[in-house]
């Protein structure tokens, strides 16, 4: 008897039982995953927007470069290092969008490529810069580059950093510190269909010196106040803690104390991720299922002496930046951990010279950014099919770019005129 | 805004056939719906850009193989995606009164299992989803020299099994790798 395999296979699946799958549930959840954002600011200085960085670590100075030829302890679980990449080929593994240029950011402030929206629109940004005093804002097609410029927004010259970026508004927050001390948070949201502007500010909400939001799946802005802070950082062992709090992005007087102690943060889009501290020893992950609030916890595994700096929740994975020492050479020790949010690892990320590290917004691709002139550049690790490919050779250290994107857009930037600017680039994975 | 009207339009549409196709991969029907749920889900997320730019269809089909293969990667190491049915098995050397169809389906499906979930996905999208090795390629994310390698052994694997059972021989029909 001679069987065909195509006719086979159409045979087998033919006769399908009941299927008890829901549409109402898929649009449920897909609104949800919509709205999950993260977005950090500190110091007034932003982030890129669901990153998680080392900035904060720039005093140690250390020396960069691959871990390969150093002596470190490597974690448990799959590892890949910075010489493990191959390199991107475009057209393959990517497809260039397009790509802005500054060329001397030493002289004036630029123009910013700070997100994507949900309909894949970048939110452009001019200023403020001589001639421009005050940030104008416009959504520009990356296929013909027109810009589409929003009407003024009232906010003077306060950084800004978009936590939303929709198809119905765009959301921006800030704080109203003019030093870049504690302030008050405030969130600008713009309505795209009636082309106006509005301003939040939340009268209830404790003032903050760290501000970072955190945009929920129940649509609501989450913000960690701080408790305390380790000293010396990092390295103390209890850390930083923080008070969660959450507020409307649209009301006022909407303001909640979640009455949670956390460190890190994040969000899947049915359960609330974190972690009990950064900036210290950190033995346990939590995972709050919103919907039942039944709670669950892990031992994220870490490596003997790192300590989380950050965490980022993105689809159903969590990545873990850590610091872990220097070793005797000098040699910084940074970690991106890669698990699922119920405690399974996916990668060990061993990287020196990290500058950030940023999972794609469904959590299937880690991005490094990488400070250096041997290794430097940005790396991607594609977290289903462990493919680890790198895209550039140099990163700008600029921040001209970043922010919400889809899933599979990619910001990054390198340097140009001998690093005195940047070029922005925008790309889709493949 | 979104039009979720139009989505919801596609989702009706498309969910069979991807059922089916998610069904092939892991056996599981039940299962096979909670890929077609995520994969829905995914394509909701990029909905406003797939309208504008085309190719629904095939991010579906994507959305659905990555959320299986991610399932199998998580379970790689201490669960085999389908179990093999032992009455069946049974049934298939002793000869006892089955259909010949539906033994001929269970033996396919029990075939399909003892593939790795890589040569099954791509032997899936060749010869069920008719992908050519540059489409199947795109989707998995790897050289088509790599799902040519990958459906060369599991046709290999198939034909072997389905000799030494009372089905008889397999083929490929019109297709080549």
């Amino acid at each position: 008897m001679v069987n065909d395999l195509h006719d086979l296979m159409h045979d087998a699946s033919r006769n399908a039982p009941h299927d008890l799958g829901d549409i109402g549930a898929v649009l449920h959840r897909g609104r949800s995953r919509v709205r999950v954002r993260r977005v950090g600011i500190a110091g007034g200085t932003a982030l890129a927007v669901g990153a998680i960085s080392l900035v904060s670590l720039g005093w140690l100075n250390p020396a960069t470069g691959d871990l390969t030829s150093a002596q470190v302890t490597r974690p448990g679980g799959h590892s890949v290092q910075l010489s493990d990449a191959l390199p991107a080929v475009e057209g393959t593994d990517y497809r260039l969008l397009t790509s802005t240029t500054n060329e001397s950011l030493d002289r004036d402030n630029g123009q910013r490529l700070d997100g994507v929206t949900d309909d894949g629109l970048i939110l452009f940004r001019d200023g403020p810069r001589s001639g421009q005093l005050f940030p104008r804002f416009a959504l520009m097609d990356p296929g013909t580059g027109i810009k589409d410029w929003l009407p003024a927004l009232d906010i003077g010259q306060h950084h800004t950093t978009a936590v939303e970026l929709g198809e119905e508004r765009l959301v921006l927050f800030s704080t109203d510190s003019e030093t870049g001390g504690a302030g008050n948070l405030m969130a600008s949201s713009f309505d795209r269909a009636t082309r106006r502007w509005s301003r939040t500010t939340w009268p209830g909400l404790p003032s903050t010196d760290r501000p970072s939001m955190t945009a929920g799946p129940d649509g609501r802005l989450y913000t960690p106040i701080p408790t305390t802070q380790a000293s010396p950082r990092p390295g103390d062992a209890d850390g930083d803690t923080f008070d969660l709090w959450s507020v409307s992005p649209t009301d006022g007087t909407d303001v909640r104390d979640e009455h949670l102690r956390v460190g890190a943060i994040g969000f899947t889009d049915t359960s609330l991720v974190w972690t009990d501290s950064t900036n210290g020893a950190t033995s346990q992950v939590h995972v709050r299922d919103l919907t039942s609030g039944v709670e669950t916890s892990f031992d994220p595994q870490l490596g003997e002496g790192c300590d989380v700096i950050d965490i980022e929740v993105a689809g159903e994975h969590l990545s873990m930046l850590q610091f872990c020492g220097l070793d005797d050479s000098g040699l910084r020790d940074d970690r991106v951990q890669v698990m699922t949010t119920d405690g399974e690892q996916v990668v060990n990320a061993l990287v020196s010279g990290l500058a950030y590290a940023q999972l794609s917004a469904d959590g299937g691709f880690l991005t490094l950014m990488v400070d250096g002139p041997e290794a430097g550049g940005t790396y991607l690790y594609d977290t289903t099919d462990g493919r680890f490919i790198k895209i550039s050779d140099a990163t700008s250290s600029w921040e001209t770019g970043g922010g919400p994107s889809p899933e599979d857009l990619l910001l990054w930037s390198t340097p140009v005129n001998r690093g005195h600017g940047a070029t922005t680039w925008l790309g889709e994975l493949l | 805004m979104r039009d979720e009207a139009a989505f919801v339009e596609f989702a009706h549409g498309a969910r069979e056939r991807l059922r089916r196709t998610a069904y092939l991969m892991c056996g599981d029907w039940d299962q096979a719906s909670d890929f077609v749920q995520e994969g829905l889900i995914r394509v909701y997320v990029r909905w406003p850009r797939l309208e504008r730019s085309g190719g629904e269809h095939a991010y579906a089909r994507k959305a659905v193989v990555s959320a299986f293969l991610d399932h199998v990667r998580r379970r790689s190491s201490t669960e085999i995606a389908m179990e093999p049915d032992s009455g069946l098995a049974a049934g298939l050397v002793s000869g006892q009164d089955v259909a010949a169809q539906v033994v001929t389906r269970e033996s396919l499906m029990q075939s399909l299992a003892a593939l790795a979930p890589r040569q099954r996905a791509c032997v899936v999208l060749r010869y069920f989803e008719d992908l050519s090795v540059v489409e199947t390629a795109a989707l998995l994310g790897c050289s088509e020299g790599t799902v040519k390698s990958q459906t060369s052994r599991a046709l290999s694997s198939l034909r072997s099994m389905f000799e030494d059972s009372p089905q008889g021989e397999l083929t490929q029909g019109i297709f080549s790798w």
